[in-house]
Formats: C-alpha cells, sequence, structure tokens
C-alpha cells in the first residue's frame, strides 16, 4: 500500500463519488464540469460486486471473482450487500444462497453476520472494504491521488447499515466525506443535467433494495419530501425466484447443494436478461444426476413470477405519497433508477402504478454513481456553482427510547429533514433507582422488540431518590449521512452523569481499528503514516480555510483578534510539513481555538444575510439579535 | 428548544405564512447546510451542525400547530403540558371514547369509507381548534393572563391529534 502517493504535491487530489451496489459498483468523478463513470484498465464501468477468497489467502475482486463463483460459490461472496449491518439471525441468512456462516461466540458478535471462506471468518464490511479498495485503485489509474469520498447508501438503510458502509469505506483507506441516499444522488444528477424544477419520484429497484423517494427541486435546493422502501427487496429475489422453479426442472430436491444452487441462480439471473429483449427462452441446465434438461421460460412465466416482488414495491410507493402529503397525479415526473427497473414487467408497474410514462434517460446503471461524483465535487469545493445546490435529505426510519412495557416513544419521527435533533426528559419509576437502562431503537412498529435495536446502555450514578424525582434528560442528534449519537444525563441533582454513545451494528470501533491494522501491509508503521496524513489533510484544510476567512470577513476582526489568529497560522504553517503528528495536531487545535469566537460571528452574518435576503441595510440589526441566539445554542451545546 | 420563531427569524404569531417560513428555512439552510462547510474547520464544521439542527427543528416545531402554540406560551411566559395545563373536561373525553369505538368498529370491518368519515369530522374540529386558536393569540398579543384561557384549546387539539396519528395508523394498515 503507498499511502504517501495520495499526497504528492504534483496531482491534486480528486473527490470521487461511489455507488456500492448489491450487484455491480461503480466510481465516478466530475471532469470539466460534468460526471463521468471512470472505468478499469479493461474498459469496464461496472465492477460486479463480488469477491473471491482463495485457499492462500488472497483476494480477487470483481469480474474475475463472479467468474470464480460457479465453482468455488462458498468462498465467493456476491450480493454483501444485503447484509451489511444485519445481525447472525437475519432472515436473510436463511434465503436460498450458498455460504456458509459462522456461528456467534458472543451477543456482541450475534449483531453482525459473519461468512466462513476457507476456514476464514470474514465480515460483510471486509468483503465491502475490498471492493471498494478496487474502486479505488482504478480511480487512482485515472486520477493519480484521490481525495475524499461519497458513497451511496439506499435511503431506507438503518443507523446500522450505514454505519457499516462508512466503516467499510474507512477500511478501504478513503476519506468518507458523505453517505448519500441514493434515490438523492440519481435525482442530483437528474436534474443538474435537465435543469428541472418540480415534484419527483424515484423509483429505485437495486439487485438488493428497493427505495421509493419523493422529493421537490427548487432552484437548485433538492428537498426530500419523503422516502421509503424495503432494504432486502430487488432483483436477486426476482433471480430466486425464478431459480426455485429451475430447480424443480433440475429435479435438485429439498438440499441440492450450493454447487446446483449457484448455476440455478446465475441461470435464473441470465434468464431474467434475456427476457428483456424477447418473449421467450430455452435453457439447458445440468441435473442432479449428471445429466442435462431442457427448460422453456416465457416472459409470461416470470412476470407470474416476480409479480409479487414488484407489487411490495407499490405499497413503500403509496406510503411515501401519502408521507408527502402530495397525489400520484401531482408528480412532475417519476425517475427510474436500479437495474432491476430494465425488467419489462417493473416499467409497466410503475407506469400504472403513478399513471405516467417514467423517465429512463440516464443510464440507470451509472445515474447514482454520477449524482455521488457531483455531490463529492461539491461537498470538496471545487464546484464552480456549489452555493446553489443543496440537498436536503432526511430520516429514512423513525428513532425512539423503549419504555415501559416494552413500548417505544418514538423521538424524531420518520421523513424528518437531516441533520437533526431530539430532546426528551424521563423520570425513574422505583424509589431509590440508582441506574437507568435505556434501549435506543429504529422503526415504525409499536413494540421495541420488533423494532431495530441501535444500543443499549445505562446510566449510572443517580443519588437515590423517590420514584419520579429523578430528570434524565435523553438527546438525539442525527448528522447529514444520518448517524445517530445519542447522549444522556441526570439533571436534577446538579451530580451530571452524561453518556454519549454510538450505535453499534456489531463491529466496535476497535474491532474496525484492528482490522484496518491488518489490512496494511506494514501494520504500525503504515497506521501512523496515515495518521500523518490525516493530520496534514485536517491542517492544509483549515490553513486554506483560514486564509479565504480572512480575505473575505477581516472586518469581522476585533482588535487584537487577527494578529492571534496570524501568529496561530504561522505556527501550524511552520509545522504543517513536518512528520510529528501529535504536533501538527495541536497546532490545528491552537488555530481553532484563536478562530472560534470570529467564526461565530461569521456563521451569525451568514444567518443574517439569509434572513435578511441580502439587504446589508438590515444586516447590521439581524446579527444583534442573532448573538442572543448564539450564546443560547453555546450554552445548549457547549460546541455551538 | 430555542425560541424556533427566532431562529428562524420570522414573527412570532400564530397565523403564519407557512409558505414563507418554509422559503426561510430553505435560505437559512442554504447558509448553514454542513455541506456548505465541508472543508472549513473542525469547529465550524461542529458550529453549523448544530445550527442547521436548530433550524431544522425550529420549522419542523413551527409547521405543527401544537408545538407553534407551545413556543407562544413559552415566549409569554406560561406553562403547559403536565405542569400547567387543566385536566380534559368530562364530554370531551367521553367524545374521544366515543369517537375511538366508532373507529375499532369501522376498522375492524375494513370499513374505509366509514374510516375516512370519521377522519374528515376529525380534522374539521382540528381546524375549528387551529382557528381559535389563531384568533386567541392574536387578541392575547403575548398577555399571559389571556394566553392561559387558550390551554383548553390546546388540550382538545392535543386529544385530536392523537386520535388522527391512530386513524392514519390504521388507514396504513388498511392500504398495505
Amino acid at each position: 500500500m503507498t499511502l504517501f502517493e495520495i499526497f504528492d504535491p504534483k496531482a491534486a487530489p480528486r473527490p470521487i463519488g461511489i455507488d456500492l451496489g448489491t450487484t455491480n459498483s461503480l466510481v465516478a468523478r466530475v471532469r470539466d464540469g460534468r460526471p463521468v463513470v471512470i472505468a478499469d484498465c479493461d474498459g469496464g464501468k461496472l465492477v460486479p460486486s463480488a469477491v473471491h477468497y482463495d485457499e492462500s489467502g488472497r483476494v480477487v475482486v470483481g469480474a474475475e471473482a463472479l467468474k470464480l463463483a460457479a465453482s468455488s460459490p462458498r468462498d465467493t461472496i456476491v450480493s454483501a450487500k444485503r447484509f451489511m449491518g444485519r445481525g447472525a439471525d437475519d432472515p436473510e441468512t436463511r434465503r436460498l444462497g450458498t455460504y456458509d456462516f459462522a456461528a456467534p461466540a458472543t451477543p456482541e458478535e450475534a449483531k453482525s453476520v459473519r461468512f466462513v471462506v476457507h476456514g476464514r471468518v470474514v465480515t460483510p464490511v471486509e468483503v465491502s472494504a475490498e471492493i471498494l479498495r478496487r474502486l479505488r485503485t482504478n480511480a487512482e489509474d485515472e486520477l493519480k491521488t484521490v481525495g475524499g469520498v461519497v458513497i451511496t447508501v439506499p435511503a431506507y438503510f438503518d443507523d446500522g447499515q450505514r454505519q457499516a458502509t462508512k466503516d467499510a469505506g474507512r477500511l478501504a483507506g478513503l476519506e468518507v466525506l458523505r453517505l448519500l441516499n441514493e434515490p438523492t444522488a440519481a435525482a442530483l444528477a437528474y436534474g443538474l443535467e435537465k435543469r428541472q424544477n418540480g415534484l419527483f419520484a424515484v423509483y429505485d429497484l437495486g439487485g438488493g433494495t428497493f427505495d421509493v423517494t419523493v422529493l421537490l427541486l427548487d432552484d437548485g435546493v433538492f428537498q426530500v419530501k419523503s422516502t421509503g422502501g424495503d432494504s432486502a427487496l430487488g432483483g436477486d429475489d426476482m433471480d430466486r425466484a425464478l431459480a426455485h422453479r429451475l430447480l424443480e426442472a433440475m429435479g435438485a430436491g429439498a438440499s441440492p447443494g450450493h454447487e446446483l444452487v449457484r448455476v440455478a441462480l446465475d441461470a435464473a439471473r441470465a434468464t431474467k436478461h434475456a427476457l428483456t429483449d424477447r418473449t421467450e427462452l430455452d435453457l439447458e441446465l445440468p441435473t442432479r444426476g449428471g445429466g442435462t434438461t431442457s427448460v422453456r421460460v416465457t416472459r409470461d412465466e416470470l412476470d407470474a413470477l416476480i409479480a409479487p416482488i414488484v407489487e411490495r414495491t407499490g405499497v413503500a410507493c403509496r406510503r411515501a405519497l401519502r408521507d408527502a402529503g402530495v397525489k400520484a397525479a401531482d408528480l412532475d415526473g417519476v425517475i427510474l433508477v436500479g437495474g432491476s427497473t430494465r425488467v419489462p414487467y417493473v416499467r409497466s408497474y410503475v407506469q400504472e402504478l403513478f399513471g405516467k410514462e417514467p423517465l429512463g434517460d440516464i443510464d440507470p446503471d451509472e445515474v447514482v454513481a454520477l449524482g455521488a461524483a457531483i455531490q463529492a465535487d461539491i461537498l470538496a469545493g471545487s464546484r464552480e456553482h456549489a452555493s446553489d445546490v443543496l440537498l436536503l435529505d432526511v430520516l429514512p426510519l423513525s428513532l425512539g427510547l423503549e419504555t415501559m412495557g416494552g413500548v417505544v416513544e418514538k423521538l424524531l419521527p420518520r421523513n424528518t429533514t437531516i441533520p437533526t435533533g431530539a430532546r426528551q426528559t424521563f423520570t425513574t419509576y422505583a424509589d431509590h433507582q440508582t441506574g437507568f437502562d435505556l434501549h435506543v431503537v429504529q422503526g415504525e412498529r409499536e413494540l421495541a422488540a420488533d423494532c431495530r435495536s441501535l444500543a443499549r446502555f445505562v446510566l449510572k450514578g443517580i443519588p437515590p431518590m423517590p420514584a419520579g424525582m429523578a430528570r434524565l434528560e435523553v438527546t438525539f442528534r442525527v448528522d447529514a449521512d444520518g448517524l445517530l449519537a445519542v447522549g444522556a444525563k441526570e439533571i436534577t441533582t446538579g451530580v451530571e452523569q452524561k453518556v454519549e454513545v454510538k450505535p453499534s451494528y456489531g463491529l466496535g470501533d476497535e474491532e474496525v481499528e484492528a482490522m484496518l491494522l491488518a489490512a496494511l501491509e506494514h501494520g504500525e508503521e503504515d497506521l501512523a503514516s496515515r495518521r500523518l496524513i490525516e493530520e496534514r489533510v485536517e491542517a492544509d484544510r483549515i490553513l486554506a480555510a483560514t486564509r479565504k476567512a480572512l480575505a473575505s470577513d477581516a472586518d469581522l476582526l476585533e482588535p487584537g483578534e487577527r494578529e492571534r489568529i496570524e501568529t496561530a497560522v504561522a505556527e501550524l504553517a511552520e509545522v504543517a510539513r513536518g512528520t510529528k503528528p501529535a504536533l501538527i495536531h495541536a497546532r490545528v487545535e491552537g488555530l481553532d481555538h484563536a478562530t472560534h469566537a470570529w467564526a461565530g460571528r461569521r456563521m451569525d452574518r451568514a444567518i443574517a444575510t439569509a434572513i435578511a435576503g441580502k439587504q446589508v441595510r438590515d444586516v447590521e440589526t439581524d446579527v444583534a439579535g442573532a448573538q442572543g441566539l448564539d450564546a443560547h445554542l453555546a450554552a445548549h451545546h457547549g460546541d455551538g | 428548544m430555542n425560541d424556533p420563531f427566532q431562529t428562524l427569524g420570522v414573527d412570532a404569531r400564530f397565523d403564519l405564512d407557512l409558505g414563507a417560513v418554509e422559503k426561510r428555512h430553505r435560505d437559512l439552510s442554504r447558509a448553514l447546510h454542513p455541506d456548505r462547510y465541508a472543508d472549513a474547520s473542525a469547529t465550524e464544521r461542529r458550529m453549523s451542525l448544530s445550527r442547521a439542527i436548530e433550524v431544522n427543528e425550529a420549522w419542523r416545531a413551527l409547521r405543527d400547530p401544537v408545538r407553534r402554540a407551545e413556543a407562544l406560551l413559552t415566549r409569554a411566559g406560561v406553562a403547559f403540558g403536565d405542569a400547567g395545563e387543566p385536566k380534559a373536561p368530562p364530554t370531551l373525553l367521553m367524545e374521544m371514547m366515543e369517537a375511538r369505538e366508532e373507529l375499532s368498529e369501522a376498522a375492524h370491518a375494513k370499513d374505509a369509507a366509514r374510516i375516512a368519515g370519521i377522519a374528515s369530522r376529525v380534522r374539521d374540529r382540528e381546524a375549528g381548534c387551529v382557528e381559535r386558536l389563531g384568533r386567541g393569540f392574536d387578541a392575547a398579543a403575548g398577555d399571559a393572563g389571556k394566553a392561559i384561557a387558550l390551554l383548553p384549546t390546546l388540550g382538545e387539539l392535543r386529544y385530536l391529534r392523537r386520535l388522527e396519528d391512530e386513524i392514519s395508523a390504521i388507514e396504513e394498515t388498511l392500504a398495505e
């Protein structure tokens, strides 16, 4: 691994966008103001999301791995995305498939699926990291150095699935700028291409996931109104439905074995693809006894097999429309995304459901990656009109806490615009209770047991008081990636007991760090150089941001402030190219500290300008008003 | 929660032009969203996250008539919720109970038309509460004594909202 090359001063790092798909993955970037998919050395754009592990521990990714799936189905993981952030007992592990799973040794391990490949245990996060690494290499071949990355996720991914995806990015040595919802990415690519305003639905049926998003495009603002879906519904399920029928024809019986299942799944997928352009297909299939049999599959037959799967998307679509408070007739267009929308039956179903011809003029396989590249470009600040474009996305599933009787108290309802937060006060129910159990869940069901469990923790050290006297304040914060952080403190006694938790999906921070270490050729040494690189990136970022701000907002500096900031800038610049990460870190913090108050004033002005519609006359008075708000914020968040 | 009117810089009144408030929310999002500060210092990134959360929360509060009323009561220094609201009158409780019974019968019979009828009655009544609150807050003009008189109407609206949520949940189940 050549980490230092990333910061080759001759080639500026370029942001990239990655569509980490169930079936195929792509990487894209913006070139001359337009998003383009980066092809690998063979000219291929789609990298099959397949990872093969061989006996010697070598890892093969992409088309080559897919070829090996037929001969070694157990050691070739495809559709790893369907297992991301899922537990060992997830129904997905019991569906028709070709893998061996490791029995979890601890309850914590049970929170993540673990595959067994050649006696070795790998998690879906590690499999995804291999795919991301391959995409990164493809991008580096073209760009020399890769900067930050935007990785797309299904809008309906829950917190655990998002966290797992972000960890996979980290494991692949990528700086993840943002997780972006796939339908929003697609809308971004469409919206910017067509310069269209209006209300749109994005229907995204991929290999393993289904999303529907209703959003309003208004002069560069992409405001998501609602989202819905199913993170275990897609083309794979169509393949399975057909594969069951083929296995019957192959005389496979009740337990056909991994090889025959792989053959049936591959044949099913090929048949599905072929029936896009024709109405029937004849297949030659191996039988269990070692012979062959011929099977004819017609499009009508395929349609009948997949109809129940496609109809499940209709439920999510109707709910998304209802949540957005709109009717199908109000929509200006329906955008098709995902390879499975090529299936003729899906197209006609969508047309009937929404009552209009869907748009599909950008390649449904590429559109998500293109949108991710645009967003990466915007976040890296390189886009010319970056300030004209803004994505306002939502929380896909409600977040809440388990209360008495196992009932969920929702703190944040689904479809709340992110970033967001909520605060709720709870009290003790028993006399002299000194601890408080908190169970954070995600989902729409009334009972905690039916929702996704995100975290359990205990707030200890509450002084003994009669029941109902203690006041426990729980705070939820969801960032722009849709990731949750929870805080809790007891507020009556003044003895502040505070906990901050990040939900875990089965892989802890330490475990990810250990994997990272293991993935690096020179372990500790590489990790140290990586830390140095990260500190340098942060140093460069804050130096550039400070210089830019000094040029534009010097009028907001107080006497003596400029001198203090300039000293801190000089001190940081002096060490930024050095080799001591701790020193760079300390100087970054020094500059951060020196610019803190001024940053607050600059943000106040940004607010005042937005409120005043850029009328400088009004800005002065509004700034005075906004400062009260700032003090309030600082008191509440400590970091405002 | 901060004063959502102040956060969004709009007049503190119950009868808001929600279209204008939405536009203000969007303008502020353009200025504050974390995407705008992706290449800024760590402090600024945290600051932008906190403020974007405040702005989103304020917009969510002002869109909701119950929370809008609560924000106005807070400004007037009037306690609400368990701490300040009078108990609901027995007639209201009785009506709610009857409505629930009718609803559960209709749900059991999967009678979508009857459920829609109940829903429309509830919504009409909600609209009435919202109108009374609008007039009341206008007349109170921030006066605590006059604002207290609005607590029963707010209580009624809360009950109606809860009922409407139940109706939506039933409608959702029936649609699926």
